[in-house]
């Protein structure tokens, strides 16, 4: 019984505790009063200004901060564009004299320490290399 | 499009000049390779590593442009003090440069952290 009054309780509790959040909006009619007289009627905007004004600024920005991000790589003359086709020819630096055509000679030493060419927790345990990848 | 230089003069000069650096800060050696892999950029770039002269001792930077990948591989005796967390972390930099059409930058910046990560401790109580 006793605990059937304590939940009841609680309940009205709870709704009392609600209901400002509720009537308060309800009776906000301040909130509907019509514009002040002072203020200038302003002209009908026409659909295509409107949709210049919301549409074209935030497009011009879009276009203008994309610029800025590229200019800089653009005026040093780099070649990468990120998106397009690389097709230039291999650069090492600090490789060995002879290039890639050294990797290729090494191959057969390289098989010989490494059975499998992976990245395996295996691999790394007997060679004892490290690294990492990332992509963009 | 015809295959080309992939660098000026004066871009490889600056990637040269961060290896030299890299090199003097951590007294180990950084070698970059930029280019397509013919196969799986992970077995080439430790295939490249391998042809080094002194693997164990050395940073290989691989990027692949065309397949936007870069990988660093890091010989036995570097990764004592340079963790693969660490290389994770100059991989996210050169990441962010390569993102925007930044090669040479990222190339630069991300040689230079590891050399910065690779640095050993001053030995100042040697026996």
């Amino acid at each position: 019984m006793k605990n059937i009054n304590a939940s009841v309780v609680r309940r009205y509790v709870r709704v009392a505790a609600l209901s400002p959040a509720v009537l308060v909006p309800m009776v906000a009619a301040p909130a509907f009063a019509d514009v002040p007289v002072q203020w200038e009627s302003g002209e009908p905007v026409s659909a295509l200004y409107a949709l210049l004004l919301l549409a074209g600024i935030p497009l011009l920005l879009f276009a203008g901060i994309t610029l800025l991000v590229y200019v800089p790589s653009m005026v040093r003359g780099e070649k990468y564009v990120p998106g397009l086709a690389w097709r230039n020819e291999i650069e090492w630096f600090g490789g060995p004299r002879d290039g890639v055509e050294a990797v290729d000679r090494n191959d057969h030493d390289a098989i010989e320490s490494s059975d499998s060419p992976d990245t395996s927790d295996e691999a790394v345990a007997v060679t004892g290399r490290g690294g990492s990848r990332a992509r963009w | 499009m015809p295959a080309g230089e992939a660098f000026t003069s004066s871009e490889r000069y600056d990637i040269d000049r961060a290896i030299r650096n890299a090199e003097t800060v951590s007294r180990f050696e950084f070698s970059v390779f930029v280019g397509a892999s013919d196969e799986e950029t992970g077995p080439f770039a430790r295939r490249l590593h391998a042809a080094l002269t002194a693997p164990d001792r050395s940073v290989l930077v691989m990027v692949d442009p065309a397949a936007r990948i870069v990988e660093i591989v890091t010989g036995a005796e570097v990764r004592r003090y340079l963790d693969d967390s660490e290389v994770h972390l100059a991989a996210l930099t050169m990441q962010s440069a390569f993102a925007v059409g930044d090669l040479v930058g990222g190339i630069t910046r991300g040689v230079l952290q590891l050399a910065d990560h690779a640095r050993r401790p001053l030995m100042r109580h040697a026996e």
